[in-house]
């Protein structure tokens, strides 16, 4: 049950670690990484979520349907996520604005 | 039948005056309103979702507009309210536990905290919002990006050679015009994840002020305090939306 009442010493620990991480993706955000940059910043944002559901929102104490209830959610977040991904970077389909003479657009009165 | 004999036998006892009739004991009663939350909050998981995958679609479409809109974003306000709200999380956990204990003062004054790091949060979130103003960066009419890495306008342009791909930015592909309409979908993008999840910010605000008076007037002990863990949960939520707002609209690419 979520009764378990945790010590304040883990709360300071994991607003810590937050904090560092923090740092840590804003870090990582000036390294050229290439693709894996985007990587990098959502597997950092992923733990960081995951440190606050599990131990700020108590998930490590609730009952296995609770837990069940968030993986199915997440699970179609995945789908929703993952499949249309899938679609979109697999065809080379990117709808451009024509290229016009540009002084005209910005450089209006 | 035997079990109503039972319920009665049950009722004779002396139960929690916040046990409501339909549940048998507080921690049945409790994990009911735990689940329930978190089906809400799944919901809000997907509504959120559905606004990251237009980020998505649109940053591999537009990559190059993404990231020099991305950059003209301030890292040092960003990453504040970053810290601000990660620290309002902590207060509100803090919060929580002080009704697990039953502390009353102490829940009333770490929620007092939270509300106020979540204040400072929206402010700082306002003076983030007239700088836009200012710099015509809100979608729209007035809306102006005036790019200094563009590629040229003229025709067969993105075969040239790039003479002014200087102070280390890469050369763009994108023209100024382009780049001009381009730019605006992220600026779009960046007003309604930014905006609505300041929108909950405020709700989140009204949920607290509702429950430290609640807690104010000792309507909370240590087997009853479910209002004040399901408004920590609303808020830790509040929070982890940002965790991933903020790397996807301020670090799209700092690098360069």
């Amino acid at each position: 049950m979520s009764d378990h009442v945790s010590p304040v010493s883990l709360y300071i620990t994991i607003f810590a670690s937050l904090m560092v991480l923090t740092a840590v993706t804003v870090g990582a955000a000036f390294v050229d990484l290439g693709q894996f940059n985007f990587l990098v910043a959502m597997l950092v944002a992923g733990f960081k979520a995951s440190l606050v559901v599990w131990y700020f929102m108590h998930m490590k104490y609730q009952s296995h349907l609770t837990k069940l209830a968030l993986a199915v959610g997440l699970f179609f977040l995945v789908i929703l996520l993952g499949e249309t991904m899938i679609d979109y970077s697999s065809k080379d389909f990117t709808p451009m604005p024509p290229k016009i003479d540009a002084e005209s657009v910005i450089n209006k009165p | 039948m035997s079990s109503t004999v039972a319920r009665a036998d049950q009722h004779a006892h002396a139960h929690h005056p916040a046990l409501q009739h339909h549940f048998d004991t507080m921690p049945q009663q409790k994990e009911a309103a735990v689940i329930g939350m978190w089906v809400f909050l799944l919901t809000e998981i997907l509504f959120f979702g559905g606004l990251f995958l237009v980020y998505m679609v649109y940053r591999i479409w537009y990559f190059d507009a993404f990231a020099e809109a991305s950059r003209s974003l301030s890292l040092f306000w960003g990453g504040l309210n970053t810290a601000v709200l990660i620290g309002s999380s902590l207060t509100m956990a803090m919060a929580v536990r002080g009704a697990q204990t039953n502390k009353r003062q102490a829940t009333v004054n770490w929620l007092i905290l939270t509300m106020i790091l979540g204040t400072v949060f929206l402010g700082v979130k306002v003076i983030e919002y007239s700088d836009k103003f200012e710099h015509h960066h809100v979608p729209g009419p007035n809306f102006v990006w005036a790019s200094e890495h563009a590629a040229p306008a003229a025709e067969g342009a993105e075969h040239a050679p790039a003479p002014e791909a200087a102070a280390g930015h890469r050369q763009l592909r994108l023209t100024p015009d382009q780049l001009q309409r381009t730019t605006q979908i992220y600026f779009s993008l960046y007003f309604t994840m930014t905006g609505l999840h300041a929108l909950h910010m405020i709700i989140g605000l009204g949920l607290m002020s509702v429950i430290t008076w609640m807690a104010w007037k000792g309507r909370f002990d240590e087997e009853y305090y479910t209002p004040v863990e399901m408004s920590g949960l609303y808020w830790h939520f509040v929070d982890i939306v940002w965790i991933f707002l903020f790397p996807l609209l301020y670090l799209v690419e700092r690098h360069t």
